[in-house]
């Protein structure tokens, strides 16, 4: 668990917790934790919901001042930086002189991962004991992340958007390997970038009925120098009524010819016309 | 469309439309001896004794496909598209109705239209004449409107979805979801009131129940964009859809009948009648189900779905993620 989120969230818990007694106030963390995150039936813990960031992660995942099409942000990558090889610091530098044309946001691409986690928009975690579901706000994508011990495929050549994603849990976290990526997709809107040799280690953690810790370990030998990880805090959304709303931007460029541009004023006629 | 980038899309989209529609022409033509269903039985409303979730909802999670075409025609639904220049299925746009196409009409499944009787959609003339000009015009699309979404990668909307390609059902506490080869929709079970009218969607907005072995689900916020067929079938945004997913107890079947109300655009409401089958690894001729093995640790193969993308790889529907280069 990253212990800067989980002091924060012991600080705030309520004075109800500090009236469970001394023997729980000076309890490990962890099972403090136990005792308040969502969890199945079985009481592995229940990541049902949905979810948003809170901090402007996607506009770059390093630490920058505001600029012209970024607010500013203290960056969530550990140690500030991202170790690109040097021709991948080029690299990064031409997608960023280009990125109001080049980042695949602007076409509705699925995002990928694990850009689609802190992606300014809500997704929807939805949790069976053979898999968790995340359906994204954001274009068309629906990730699956299988929990039944099954492998990604050997040997397949499919490269995917989202990634192959496989799952186990260890205690309270949701451990992930995503593997099998295109070279396609963005981390952020900065220009961040990676190969097809990505392989990413997700860990979900909640951390209170409201808020998971999300880690994202980042190994492409092809492009980084080392693995490199950043961290991200989950908020879920208690808005009353709060519902995923379609977003299929992909359309936005026809959108304007359908229906027929002339419906409306045909269906005002009186009947039999 | 106002950019140049646009233009260039215009003219992508036009070659998708052309060639995807001449791919399933050429393909659903050998499929409708092979593959579809001429008739089917009506699954009835009625008690449910199969599997259930802990929350209590029929337990129908899985794989599912129609059984007996996919959206080339409404009404006649092996009947080919009208105006076909492959002659696959013969006959101009004046030609609806018409038997064109071999086995005689007879012999073809029937109208997805199981009311009115007689199998036609009941339009008002302006919109009747509004749909025969979207299908004189579906194989050389001269206007924008005219190429027909889906083939632009735009969402099937409510009901074209369960005829178009297989799909996957999941279910949870208080939610259906299904997964279609283009975008989702999910079925809210809880007492949420609908979005605001004001918000349009391809697929809608969905609220529904269980009620036996029946999910009831009540759908407005339909943008109406999407089209019901290539044969140009279409709604006003004022539609409102009924549905009714009747689920066999034999855990295989389904029947979807829906009722459309939209009076801007129709003298009555009509119902459409789709069955559907599940899909399993076995199934031996599935309809874009692309599904995959996996191993359990325990041995056990389990069926899983492959990512599917659409506007990201510029190729149809119904394309997998690309093999490595």
């Amino acid at each position: 668990m990253n212990t800067k989120f989980a002091r924060h969230r012991r600080r705030g818990a309520g004075s109800w917790l500090v009236a469970l007694g001394v023997a729980l106030a000076l309890a490990e963390s962890a099972l403090a934790a136990d005792n308040d995150i969502p969890r199945t039936a079985d009481g592995t813990p229940d990541l049902s919901g949905i979810w948003k960031v809170l901090e402007n992660v996607d506009y770059d995942l390093e630490p920058h001042h505001g600029r012209e099409d970024a607010p500013p942000g203290r960056g969530v990558v550990e140690g500030g930086k991202i170790p690109y090889q040097p021709w991948a610091l080029e690299k990064r530098a031409e997608n960023f002189a280009s990125r109001h044309v080049l980042d695949p946001r602007l076409k509705c691409y699925t995002l990928g991962t694990p850009r689609g986690q802190y992606y300014p928009e809500p997704f929807q975690i939805f949790q069976r004991p053979r898999d968790i579901t995340i359906l994204y706000q954001f274009g068309h994508s629906v990730r699956t992340i299988h929990t039944n011990g099954t492998k990604a495929p050997e040997g397949g050549n499919r490269l995917y958007w989202l990634g192959d994603s496989r799952g186990r849990w260890e205690g309270d976290t949701l451990v992930v390997d995503v593997t099998h990526f295109n070279d396609k997709t963005w981390f952020d809107r900065a220009g961040n970038f990676h190969s097809e040799a990505l392989h990413v280690v997700e860990r979900w953690t909640p951390i209170g009925p409201d808020h998971i810790e999300y880690q994202a370990t980042i190994h492409d030998p092809k492009v980084f120098t080392r693995p490199w990880t950043i961290n991200v805090l989950l908020y879920r959304q208690k808005e009353e009524n709060f519902q995923l709303i379609e977003n299929y931007c992909f359309t936005h460029e026809y959108d304007e010819f359908y229906p027929l541009p002339d419906i409306e004023e045909l269906a005002v006629l009186p009947d039999g016309q | 469309m106002r950019t140049e980038a646009g233009a260039a899309g215009v003219r992508r989209n036009l070659w998708l439309a052309t060639t995807t529609s001449l791919l399933a022409l050429a393909s659903g033509a050998a499929d409708a001896q092979t593959q579809w269903d001429t008739t089917f039985e009506k699954v009835e409303r009625g008690e449910w004794h199969g599997p259930r979730l802990p929350d209590g909802q029929p337990d129908i999670q899985g794989h599912w496909s129609n059984t007996i075409a996919n959206q080339n025609n409404f009404t006649d639904p092996q009947g080919g598209i009208p105006g076909d220049p492959t002659g696959v299925a013969g006959g101009s746009a004046a030609d609806i109705g018409r038997e064109a196409a071999a086995p005689p009409r007879s012999a073809r499944a029937p109208s997805r239209v199981s009311d009115p009787p007689d199998g036609q959609l009941p339009f008002r003339p302006w919109a009747r004449a509004k749909q025969q000009e979207l299908l004189a015009n579906f194989f050389e699309p001269t206007r924008p409107e005219y190429i027909e979404p889906l083939a632009r990668c735009a969402p099937a909307g409510p009901t074209k979805s369960l005829y178009w390609h297989g799909y996957e059902i999941r279910q949870f506490p208080g939610y259906v979801l299904f997964i279609f080869d283009s975008g989702s929709r999910l079925i809210h079970l809880d007492d949420k009131p609908h979005l605001p009218e004001q918000i349009k969607l391809w697929n809608a907005d969905s609220r529904g129940y269980w009620e036996g072995n029946t999910l009831v689900v009540d759908v407005t916020n339909n943008n109406a964009k999407a089209r019901l067929a290539r044969t140009g079938e279409f709604t006003s945004p004022n539609v409102r859809i009924v549905e009714h997913y009747i689920f066999d107890n034999d855990g295989q079947h389904y029947t979807y009948e829906a009722v459309y109300d939209d009076p801007a655009t129709f003298t009555r409401p009509w119902t459409v009648t789709i069955p559907a089958r599940r899909v399993t690894l076995d199934t031996e001729s599935s309809w874009h189900n692309s599904t995959e093995p996996a191993t359990l640790p325990s041995g056990e193969v389990v069926q899983e779905s492959v990512e599917r993308v659409c506007v990201e790889n510029n190729e149809g529907h119904g394309e997998v993620a690309l093999p490595s280069k």
